[in-house]
C-alpha cells in the first residue's frame, strides 16, 4: 500500500496540510498500542506495524519536496537514491555557485538575502511542478525535483551558515 | 563515531584547494553531485605534454568525508598518467581513509569526479587533433 492510499487520500502533488494531519491522527489513534495491550500478540504486533507504516508516510508526505519526490517515484520517474552520482553539468554548476556565494557571505543580512532568493526559487519551482506531472514528462520531473533538492540543501546550509556567524558576533 | 588520523588530517588540513582554469586545452574538469545528500564536487586535473597529470585542484560542498576523499584523490594523480589516474578505486580511497561504511558513498563521489574530469580532458584534446 502506497503512503497516499494508507491515509485514505488521493495521490496528488497538492494536499491541504490540515487534511493531512486529520487524516494522520485518526488513523493513529485507531492503531495506537495503547488500544490493543489486552488482545492476542499477533494483532498487537499488527498495530505496531500499521503505526510505524503510518508515521512513515506521514513524514514522507508532511514535506511538500519529499512528498513530490516520493509522488515522482510512484508515478515511475527514478530519482538516484543514496550513493548515486549524478553529472548534469548545468545543474551542479548552478549548485556550485551558490554554495560559493554563500560560502563568501560574511553577514547575516547576505546570508539572509540568499537565502530569501532560494525559497522564492524553491516555491516557484515547487508550484511548476504541477504542469510537469499533469503533462506526465519524466525528464524533466526528474530534472526539476533533483534541483530542488540541492535548493533545499542551500537552505539548511544557509541556516547553519547564519548560526556560525551569528555564535562569532555575538 | 570515530574517524581515522587520515580522514581527520585531509578534512582540516585539505590539499590542492581551489580552481585551475576549466577553458584550458590541458586541463580536465569533472563536476560530480549526490543529490540524496545534496553534496557538489569538482574536480580538476591539468596534463602535462609528458602526459602525466601535473597539477590537480578540487573543491567540495559536502561532509568531511566528501572532502577528505576527493583531497585524497587530488594528491594520489600527480604525478601519475591518466590511464593510471583511471584505475583509482573508490574502496582504495574508502580503505586509506576507513571510511565508515554509511560514508562509503562519498568516496564513489572522489571516484566518479576523477573518472569525469579524464573524460572531459580526453574530450578536449580529440577534438584538438
Amino acid at each position: 500500500m502506497d503512503h497516499f492510499a494508507r491515509l485514505g487520500l488521493p495521490a496528488a502533488l497538492d494536499l491541504e496540510p490540515a487534511s493531512l494531519d486529520r487524516a494522520y491522527f485518526a488513523l493513529q489513534r485507531q492503531w495506537h498500542p495503547d488500544r490493543f495491550v489486552a488482545k492476542p500478540a499477533a494483532e498487537r504486533a499488527r498495530a505496531s506495524a500499521e503505526a510505524a507504516a503510518l508515521n512513515d508516510a506521514y513524514r514522507t508526505l508532511k514535506d511538500p519536496l519529499s512528498r513530490a519526490v516520493y509522488l515522482a517515484e510512484l508515478k515511475g520517474v527514478e530519482m538516484p537514491g543514496d550513493g548515486k552520482t549524478i553529472d548534469d553539468p548545468e545543474l551542479l554548476m548552478e549548485a556550485m555557485e551558490a554554495r560559493e556565494e554563500l560560502h563568501d557571505a560574511g553577514s547575516t543580512q547576505a546570508v539572509d538575502a540568499l537565502a530569501a532568493k532560494v525559497r522564492a526559487d524553491m516555491k516557484a519551482s515547487l508550484s511548476g511542478l504541477g504542469s510537469l506531472f499533469l503533462a506526465g514528462d519524466k525528464p524533466a520531473i526528474r530534472k526539476a525535483l533533483l534541483r530542488l533538492r540541492y535548493l533545499d540543501k542551500f537552505a539548511e546550509e544557509a541556516r547553519a551558515r547564519r548560526m556560525n556567524l551569528e555564535r562569532s558576533t555575538a | 563515531m570515530a574517524y581515522s588520523e587520515k580522514l581527520i588530517d585531509h578534512y582540516e588540513n585539505p590539499r590542492n584547494i581551489g580552481s585551475l582554469d576549466k577553458n584550458s586545452e590541458d586541463v580536465g574538469t569533472g563536476l560530480v553531485g549526490a543529490p540524496a545528500c545534496g553534496d557538489v564536487m569538482k574536480l580538476q586535473i591539468k596534463v602535462g605534454a609528458d602526459g602525466l597529470i601535473e597539477d590537480a585542484k578540487f573543491k567540495t560542498f559536502g561532509c568531511g568525508s566528501a572532502i577528505a576523499s576527493s583531497s585524497l584523490v587530488t594528491e594520489w594523480v600527480k604525478g601519475k598518467t591518466i590511464d593510471e589516474a583511471e584505475t583509482i578505486k573508490n574502496t582504495d580511497i574508502a580503505k586509506h581513509l576507513a571510511l565508515p561504511p554509511v560514508k562509503i558513498h562519498c568516496s564513489v563521489l572522489a571516484e566518479d569526479a576523477i573518472k569525469a574530469a579524464i573524460a572531459d580532458y580526453r574530450a578536449k584534446t580529440k577534438k584538438a587533433e
